[in-house]
This record gives C-alpha cells, structure tokens and sequence, in this order.
C-alpha cells in the first residue's frame, strides 16, 4: 500500500531514532548490575550481533526490492503457512512485550522525574490513539515525522551527552574487561537480546524503496546509534560508579551535572523530553508492527484502523496492570528464550535465502 | 440519526477529558514548599532539619531575601522532612535544593550512612547538590540570611560550586561524597562552612550582624563517619594533588617587595609500581593579578615585574613542604583523598586485599617543579 | 416555431429599469441591447452606435460585424447561454431579425485602482497588487510572463454569479496532470455562487482538510509568478484580488514577499527566526503551565522565585490564568480586525495597558503569564496564513499540557506532525521539503541561497522541467 511507503533514507533514520528510544532508557543500570564499569563492553558486543544480522536483512530487502513482497508473503511461500503463523505469533508476543516494557519505563520516567503519575489506563490510552492513528494515517506519516525531528532529536541527545562528557573521568573505566569476558558476553545476550531494534524492519520490507544505496544510509545510521549508546552507557556508568544499578533512567540523571544546572533548574530536562519524542517513535512503531503481526495472522488487509485488533492490541497494553513486568519479563524468557532467539537472530541471517526462494517461485508462477 | 451520533461524540468527548483530569494530578508551585536548602543537626529524637524554603512576597518586588527557614524534628531525615509538610502546610519539594550541610555534632559523633543514602536515593534531589558540613549547627548557620542579605543555600551553592576550585579549594557534590564513601578507599571530604561576623559599620542599622562565610577548611569522613580535620595548610597541600583546583596564592620576597603567586595551571603525572606511587607535579605560575575568573585563562596580566628564579625557587619550597604536610596527615589518619587506591586499581583491578590497603603503605615519591606560566 | 434568442432575453430582462434596447435600422433591422449599469456608456457609443450611425447599407449581421473594426471585443456568441453570460458581464449585444447576434466588449472599466496589498506590504519589491477584475488581473501577470507558453484555461463557476475564473500556468513547466486535475476540480464544483476565491479554494482542497490552508493565496503579482515559475498553478477569480496557487506547501507561509529582494542570509535569519518564533508560541504557554504544575525542577531558581511572587496573589490556577490570557488575546485580535483602523489603535492601547496591566495590577493575572501570552499572541503573526488556526492549536496544546504535563505536550506535538506529515494534496507532501526530506529543495525553505544559485526547481512540486535556465 502507498500509504506504508518508506525510503531507504527514512527507514535509516527511524532505525536511528528507535537505537536512541529504548537503550537510553533502562537497560544502562540493568548491564551495570550486572558487569559493573564494563557495561559498556556488553553494549559493543550486543551491537556486534545486531549489526550481522542487520547486514543480511538488508540484503534480503534488496532482494525483495523489486517484487516488495511482505514478510508473510516471502515466509508463506519458502516455508510452509503455518511455520509463517508460527512465526508471526512468536513477533506478536515479542512485540507485545517490548511496548509493554517501554511503555512501563517511560511512566516510570515521567513518575519519577516529570512528576506526572497518573494511572495506567489513562496513560497508555491516548500513546495506543497516536498509534492508531498512525496506522490510520500509514507508516509513511511516522517515516516523515520522524524525519523531521531527527535533527531535533539528535541534537538533543548529543548536547545530553556534551555536559558530563567533560566532567566524566573515563579513566574510571579500566582496567578493561574486569568482570570476565565470559560474563560480559552472557549478560550482553540475556539482558540485551530484548533490544535488537531492527525487527521493525520485517512489516515495512514490502514498502521500502530502494534506489540506489540501502547498506550505505541504515549503517551510518547504526553506526551513529552504536557511537552514542556505547558513549552514553560509558559516562553513565563512569559517572555513578557504585550507583550506577540503582539510577534506573539514565538519561534523566545523565544530565544532572550540566555545567549550569545547579542554580539553573534543570534545562537538560527540556532537551530530554525532545528526546521522549524518539521514546513515543519507537513504541508507536512497535504496535504498528503488533497491528501488523495480527493482519497477517488472520490474512486481511484492513484500509482503515479495524476495531477488534485495535481492542485486542489496546489490552495487550493492559498486561502490565495485572502482572508485573519483571515477573512478566521473567516467565517469558523461562519459556521463550529458544523462540525468541530463533526469531530474532536466526531468522535475519535466513532472510535472503527465504526471499530468493520465494522469488524464483514467483517468477515460475508467471512464466 | 447523525444529531444523536453528533451529541453523543460531545457527550464521550467531554467525559473522556473529564476523566484525564481528575486521573492527572499535578500539584502547582504555589502548593509546594520549595526547597533551597538543608542542613541536619542530631536532634533529641533524632535529627533536627534546618529548611530554607522560597517564600514569595505577595507580588511586591523584592531585593535580598526571599527565603525563610523552618527547622522541624524527626526520626529520620525522611521523617523531619514530611513534618515540614506539616509546618508549611505545603508539599516538602526537593527538587530544587542546591545546598546540604551537616551540623558539627552530628557529623562528628553519628555515622550518618542513613542520611547520605536517603539524599541519594531521593527521587527528586539532585544528586550534583553541593554536600558540606559547618561549625557549630546548621540551623545557626542557616539563620545568617539576614546577615548576608541573601539566601544562605545560595550563597554557600555560589561559593562552593563557581568559586572554591579558582581559590584553590576542593569541593564535593552529594554523589561524589556518597561514591568516596562507598567505593573502594572509603574515604572523602567536606567542606567546612564558618560564619565569620564582621564589625557593623552601617549607621542606620546597628544592631544587624553583618559577617560572611569561610570555608578554607576540610573535615575527613570514612563510610560517613568522622576521620579528622584538615586545617588551611593541609587543605592547600591537598589541592596540589587535585588538577581541577587551581589558583592556590604563595608569597614571596623579592628584591625588596612582597609579591604574590599564584597558581593557574597543574600538570600532574602518576606513575604506580606495586606500592611506589610516583607523584610528578608541575605548577604553572604567575603573579597574582587577575581577576579569579581568569586563573586559568590564557591573558595575563598587565606585566611590570617577571616572575624571577628565586621566586619559582619559594614557590616550590613551599608547596612541597604543603604536599608532605599533607601526605604526613593522610599516613597518620589513614584516608585517601589523592585516590591511591584508585590508581592501583585501574592498574590491577579490584581486590580484597586493596579495599583494606591502609594508605600508609603506599610509598609516595612526590616531585614538584614550578614553571612561568 | 421557435423562439427567438432576442425574445428569450427579453422576456427575461423587460421590466427592468437597466435593460436598454435600441432599434436600429441599417440595412437590416437591429436591435442593441446593453445592460447599464455594465457597461460603459462612452464605449458603447464609440464602439457600437456610432460605427452603426453611419450604416445603411448593410446586408447581413456578418457585414455589421465588419463595420465594427474599432471595437475591440466583437464576437459571435455561439449559444444562448454564453449570449446571457456576455450580456452580463456588460457586453453591448447586436440582434438582427434571423436569430443572429454578435456581442461587442463595452464593459465597464469601474472599480478599484491598482494598488499596494495591504496584507503584503514589502520594503522593496513591486507595490502592484491584484484587484478585484480579472482582466486587469490576467494583464498583471501577462505583463510579467511575455511567454507564449503563459496559458490560461477560462471557466465559469457559479450558478448565479457566473464567476470568470482563470485557470493559469506555464506549459512546460507546470505538470499537466495537475492542471487538467485543477480544472476538473473547478469544472464540477456545484454552487451558488462565488464571491471570492476563498469560495473555491474549499473545494481545491483534496483531503479536505479541518486544520491548517492547503491553498496558497498572494495578493501581488510577483509572487503569483514567482510560484507559477517554480510549477504551480494559479487561479484568478474575477471579484477577488486574492489569487490562489496549488500546490501548496507548509513552508510557503513562513515566506515573505519581501524575502526574494532582500540579501538572502539576511533572509534565511530572518525565517528561522520566524520559525522559531512560531514554535515557541504555540508551545511557550503550554511550558510555562506544565512547568508550574508538574516540573517545577526544571525552572531555574530565580526565575521560579519570580513566578512565585507574581502569582502567589493571583486567584487561579496556573492553567486557567494562561488559558483566560489567552483567550482575552484572542478577543482583542477579533476585535481590532472587525474595527475601523482609526478605532482599532485605540482598541489595542485599552486592550494592552488597560487589561493587561489592570489585571496585573489587581492581581487578577500574573505578570509572567500576561507576557507569555503577548509575546506568544505577537509571535503567530509570522505565520499570517494559519495564525488563526495555529491560534486555536495553541490553546488546545496548553489546555492539554496544563492537564497531562510534558507526557501530554509531547503526545501532542508528535500527533500534530505526523498528521502535518500525512497530508499530501496533487502529489505534493505537505511539510516538504523537510519530511519526506528533499534535499534540492532546501534552497529555498528556510533556508534561502542566492537567486543566481538557485538552478533547479523545487522537485517536491511537481514539474516537467527540472532546469530553471534554458
């Protein structure tokens, strides 16, 4: 559909902006719980796998660039129909679950620091009608919105990032790997696997226009994301030593000792809520993909926002209320760390194999 | 049909906002009790919290104060604070709190872990607040606005934050405190704040006290407990050691004129080998004649007279003799300002054994060369 | 037997005091008919009468029409319909007794002199401004255009009015599709009337948007040019000096006439400061409340200790006080426009030191709030297209980031963009050349390089000719 239309430039951007939205956020204080200084290190080597397995799902988008098949349609015809159900239920219940994360981090974030407590449903109320309407108005409208505060948005982070960048001792940091290399991997798979952000990028493969370049543009913008979130997990962590595990919103606190914040109020906050923007971004795209993800299930393909899916992803977003999202969190990787995994990194690396397959069925077809 | 759909989208509509505000409950500054600063004295139940809160003069414009404080008693500093809800009538807010001093006899006699903790975990505190100590209590100390014709939380933030480390003097945010007290060597500093009364000269109002603050003086804590006092000398043989800190002043006669020098830039250099600690400093110096602002900017002053060797000479005299007076204090207490162990440990890591390394068995081979700026 | 033209106009027109007719025998028995007050009586008698005065000898309507060479418009209406539109527009009509007629331009050259806009005023530039009769309108432009590519597709739209409306372009550079797309729009637009071409504008609005223009409107020439230069569109409707141009983008509001004569960095400083200006009206009062009901941290001390002490008076809440603020803005706005302009500079001295003040004075309204909202009512005067409806946003942004604090200014501002976002009329998006990002385009968004750099087009218009030279 035209409306879901997304240049390679734009989809690079939105990759960007949803790297910022959710690893800023709480996973800085989880990684220094566990490894201490070396969080930072844990970072790097969960980018490593990202970026592997973001490489061969480019290579399966462009592939797919001429046919701009949608991901069902590639699973459906190079494996079976219901291995491509299977598929998009295991998404759907990670999608469910990421926006459920990032939405109860981000209310923490404003109870905490903005003051604004307000109950959960009329929290995550009106974030799902942004979503809605998103998927009213077409993936492109994000694309394009997101566009424009990138600009906006990266500022604000950078100068987030300036002010402790100079008060910060990186020595503090060594000596390098202190906490076993062995333990940085493991925590870098099982606290960071929840976080590979690419996964959006499966239920816009149909609508991506790929002119010329599609590697060049996504990975300067990986590169920018993996440059500032290594940076931004290295001052955090160098910043509040000991205290890091316990300051669970980075990026409120990162700010705290701005040159002039103590008889200034704090201005870094203003620029942190224009960061919020990338926070709203990454979870408005994420129930994009849950609608999506539940599309494909029942094979329709509504013009406006359907109403039964809408309820249904609404309550999903209801979870929260009723378990709490570390025993939530806890259940779900007892039970779906084999799945997830498979989805999540297994499947990118087969993705160009799956789409050539389905090419070549299609163009038997029209022959 | 479409009239009924029309006033029942109203209807909805109107529901819904009245809904998201009564479910949103913000609290206006007007309901709060903004808070400057506190200072914390032991208390017969306790503590005793010494606030000093905003307190707005009713539209007229005002000069000076602005501030009044209220002191309450508690358990807990957690407690005093709700209590302060209870005197205002007003949300305790301590968002905005700059300042946090202890008072001499709780610092010195109580181990105040639960108090550094408290601010440090609070929500809303911020965690770069200047922390200090005082002579005598903090709710004395607060009490001086009027003498200063200003907020006392202000005035001390103002001092400790913009001016100490151009005048050669350390000083400690909330969270660099709680850290020297939690990470490896234990040990950190305060500044100690003074009110000093000075002669009323103002004919109009005699009797008001008139004086200022001085804060030329540490106090040592390990895990939050009281270690000793670092006098002015020991102070200024400390912040050889600290390259942040600049401007530390000597004086020195020559050919005839008493002349001052200060200093505007260090070089510092560290070398650990087991527990050979090589301390090479290099002090950048001119004389004294600028504006504190300008310590360690690249102008220099209008120039009559050169620094000469004999100067350089005294200076670097002196400043050893400061350093290891220094160094000699931080053997006898045991305590780490310098972060030795720190040093050892990016060498080496962490261990068991460093953690509870006293200081004194660090060997500190200390050279200090003095340069014209 | 069938009715003769003449007959059917006169059976709708006799009674009426200003319809003239004027039996003439030159040859042939002719009947001149003129609708008064339309037509110019010097022309009529020039151009019609005083050639026929002299004839006598005439054979048929198509001599007559020969002997007419000193009129400039003579034609031969083809159908009773284009006889009564001529007929109104004060054109002289010559019947002969075969049902023949031939009609000759006597119209009226009433109405008001060519003269500077006053909603565009510029420093430098041209002063020409439309006015409110097409033809002068049309000459305005040919005046800049002496190309034969300058196209114009004549309509009619109205059903009572029979407003002329002209469709203009440059072939060649304007896309076709999006012309014949306007004129299509135009052709099957069903109404009463036209006044203005505001009327019109309505139904050229593709998503039929609730928010925000999505027709440009220019009162001066130049710019109409400047924009038909660049592949738009323009549409002169007679009884209107505004003159609408499609496609339109965000942008286009944020320019100011006079930015084309001025150096183009002072101009670029002079947008963004615009831009600036427009964001923070909309967004500054919903700050200033959020800020006093949930994030009192982020105000700097001394500035907090300034709000504290003018609004600890004042008897409501930080969010009704801006709210009543504003809208005693928007009241003084309404009321100054709908003054005459010697009374409305009165109006906006009682409105500025008697309310506002007073208000302060009494400790009704706090001195912060008075100001932000002045400064925020002044700042949306930048965007003057949307200053009503960026206006409107403004308080909903405010009553919404009163209630919900920063969680709600930013659900706000982000749902705002991406609807702005979403928008795309005759294939052009809305907030281009920004999102989607076209790079060419930047020349002359914000930003603004020099005319002589400027060599391409906007590509976010559609176009058939990339190239501005050649």
């Amino acid at each position: 559909m035209d409306k879901n239309r997304v240049s390679a430039d734009q989809l690079a951007l939105m990759y960007l902006l949803i790297i910022a939205g959710g690893k800023f956020l709480s996973l800085p204080s989880i990684l220094a719980a566990d490894v201490g200084h070396d969080s930072w290190l844990a970072m790097c080597f969960s980018f490593l796998w990202d970026g592997v397995c973001l490489a061969f799902l480019l290579w399966a988008i462009k592939l797919n660039s001429k046919a701009n098949m949608d991901m069902s349609a590639i699973l459906d015809k190079s494996v079976t129909k219901v291995v491509t159900k299977i598929i998009l239920l295991i998404f759907f219940v990670i999608f469910a679950l990421r926006t459920n994360i990032l939405l109860t981090s981000c209310y923490h974030m404003f109870s905490v620091t903005f003051d604004v407590s307000t109950n959960w449903i009329v929290y995550v109320l009106p974030v799902a009608a942004v979503g809605f309407f998103v998927i009213q108005k077409g993936f492109n409208a994000l694309a394009r919105a997101s566009q424009l505060f990138f600009g906006l948005i990266l500022i604000a982070v950078i100068a987030l990032l300036v002010s402790p960048l100079m008060e910060v001792e990186f020595s503090e940091l060594l000596p390098i790997g202190e906490a076993g290399w062995g333990k940085i991997l493991e925590t870098s798979f099982t606290r960071s696997f929840w976080f590979s952000d690419y996964l959006f990028m499966f239920f816009v493969m149909d609508g991506i226009k790929v002119k010329k370049h599609v590697y060049a543009p996504v990975f300067i913008a990986f590169g920018v994301g993996v440059v500032l979130t290594v940076l931004l997990n290295a001052v955090f962590v160098a910043l509040f030593g000991s205290y890091a595990p316990s300051f669970d919103m980075a990026m409120s606190k990162i700010g705290v000792f701005s040159a002039a914040s103590t008889l200034n109020g704090r201005w870094d906050w203003l620029t942190l809520s224009i960061w919020l923007i990338s926070v709203f971004i990454k979870i408005v795209t994420f129930i994009y993909c849950e609608y999506k993800c539940l599309e494909k299930l029942i094979d329709k393909n509504f013009a406006n926002v359907n109403w039964v899916l809408a309820i249904i992803i609404t309550l999903t977003l209801m979870l929260p209320m009723l378990v709490s999202t570390e025993t939530l969190l806890s259940t779900v990787i007892a039970w779906g760390l084999i799945p997830f995994t498979v989805v999540q990194y297994l499947l990118p690396l087969l993705m160009p194999l799956f789409t050539k397959v389905a090419l070549n069925k299609t163009e038997v077809k029209h022959e | 049909m479409s009239n009924i759909k029309r006033t029942a989208i109203v209807i909805v509509a109107l529901v819904l906002i009245a809904v998201v505000m009564v479910s949103f409950k913000g609290s206006d500054v007007l309901d709060r009790a903004i808070i400057l600063g506190i200072g914390i004295d032991k208390g017969d139940s306790g503590v005793t919290l010494t606030a000093e809160i905003v307190s707005p003069g009713n539209g007229q414009e005002q000069v000076g104060t602005f501030s009044k404080t209220v002191t309450v008693d508690g358990a807990t500093v957690g407690e005093a604070i709700q209590n302060i809800a209870e005197k205002t009538g007003k949300e305790a807010s301590l968002g905005q709190c700059v300042v946090l001093i202890l008072g001499q006899e709780l610092y010195e006699t109580v181990d105040f872990t639960a108090i550094t903790d408290y601010f440090i975990n609070h929500h809303s505190f911020k965690e770069s607040a200047v922390m200090c100590c005082c002579e005598g209590k903090a709710e004395e100390l607060f009490n001086n606005s009027d003498a200063l014709s200003q907020s006392v939380a202000l005035s001390v933030a103002a001092m400790l934050l913009d001016e100490a480390d151009k005048i050669g003097i350390m000083s400690n945010s909330l969270l660099q405190f709680a850290r020297s007290q939690t990470e490896l060597e234990k040990t950190g500093f305060l500044n100690k704040i003074k009110f000093t009364p000075s002669e009323n000269k103002d004919a109009q109002d005699p009797d008001k006290t008139q004086g200022f603050f001085s804060y030329r003086e540490l106090a040592v804590f390990r895990q939050n407990t009281f270690v000793c006092d670092l006098n002015e000398d020991e102070v200024k043989g400390l912040s050889m050691f600290l390259k942040d800190t600049e401007g530390e002043t000597f004086v020195s006669d020559s050919s005839g004129l008493k002349l001052t020098v200060q200093v505007n830039s260090k070089d510092i250099e560290q070398k650990i080998n087991g527990d050979e600690v090589d301390i090479s400093i290099t002090l950048s110096v001119r004389l004294a004649r600028t504006d504190s602002d300008e310590v360690t900017g690249a102008i220099t002053a209008k120039k009559d007279k050169e620094i000469d060797g004999k100067m350089l000479d005294d200076v670097q005299k002196q400043a050893t003799e400061l350093a290891e007076l220094y160094l000699k204090k931080q053997a006898e207490y045991n305590f780490d300002l310098i972060k030795l162990h720190e040093m050892s440990r990016q060498k080496n890591g962490s261990s068991r054994e460093l953690a509870e390394k006293p200081t004194s068995d660090f060997i500190v081979k200390l050279k200090i060369e003095v340069k014209e700026n | 037997m069938k009715e003769l033209k003449f007959d059917k106009l006169n059976a709708v027109y006799s009674g009426e005091d200003d319809f003239r007719v004027r039996n003439m025998n030159c040859g042939i028995a002719l009947k001149v008919v003129c609708l008064d007050p339309m037509c110019d009586d010097a022309k009529v008698s020039s151009f019609v009468l005083q050639p026929l005065a002299y004839v006598n000898d005439a054979k048929s309507l198509s001599e007559i029409e020969k002997r007419l060479a000193v009129g400039t418009g003579v034609r031969k209406p083809p159908n009773f319909f284009s006889i009564v539109e001529d007929f109104t527009n004060g054109y002289t009509l010559i019947f002969d007794g075969n049902d023949n007629c031939i009609s000759v331009d006597t119209r009226t050259g009433v109405g008001r002199a060519i003269a500077e806009p006053p909603t565009s005023m510029v420093m430098r530039g041209p002063r020409e401004g439309f006015i409110e009769d097409v033809k002068v309108n049309l000459t305005l432009l040919r005046k800049r255009l002496k190309t034969p590519n300058f196209k114009v597709i004549n309509l009619t739209v109205g059903k009572y009015t029979n407003t002329a409306v002209a469709v203009c372009y440059i072939e060649g550079v304007a896309q076709k599709r999006i012309v014949d797309d306007v004129v299509q729009r135009l052709e099957s637009v069903n109404v009463d009337g036209v006044l203005d071409s505001s009327y019109l504008a309505r139904y050229l609005d593709v998503s039929k948007t609730v928010l925000f223009r999505r027709v440009g409107t220019t009162e001066k020439p130049d710019i109409a040019v400047g924009k038909m230069l660049e592949g738009r569109v323009a549409i002169v409707v007679d009884g209107s000096p505004m003159v609408l141009t499609l496609p339109y983008l965000f942008v286009e509001d944020m320019q100011s006439p006079g930015d084309y004569y001025e150096n183009s960095t002072m101009t670029t400083l002079s947008r963004i400061l615009r831009f600036i200006s427009v964001i923070a009206s909309v967004l500054l009062p919903s700050l200033y409340v959020c800020l006093q009901v949930y994030n009192y941290q982020i105000i700097p001390v001394k500035f907090l200790i300034t709000i504290l002490n003018a609004s600890e008076a004042i008897p409501f809440s930080p969010l009704s006080e801006m709210i009543l603020v504003l809208i005693i803005f928007d009241i003084l706005r309404e009321a100054n426009l709908r003054m005459p302009s010697a009374v409305g500079i009165s109006l906006s001295l009682v409105g500025a030191i008697v309310l506002g003040d007073a208000a302060v004075q009494a400790g009704l309204l706090g001195a912060p709030a008075v100001m932000i909202g002045a400064l925020s009512g002044i700042g949306l005067f930048t965007f003057p297209d949307n200053t009503l409806i960026l206006s409107l946003l403004r308080l909903l942004v405010t009553f919404i980031g009163g209630i919900m604090g920063l969680f709600g200014v930013i659900l706000a501002t982000l749902t705002l963009i991406i609807y702005l976002a979403s928008m795309q009329d005759y294939k052009t998006p809305f907030l281009a050349p920004y999102a989607p990002d076209v790079p060419q385009d930047r020349q002359d968004a914000v930003a603004q390089i020099p005319v002589p750099k400027m060599k391409k087009r906007p590509r976010s218009i559609p176009n058939e000719n990339d190239e501005r030279r050649g």
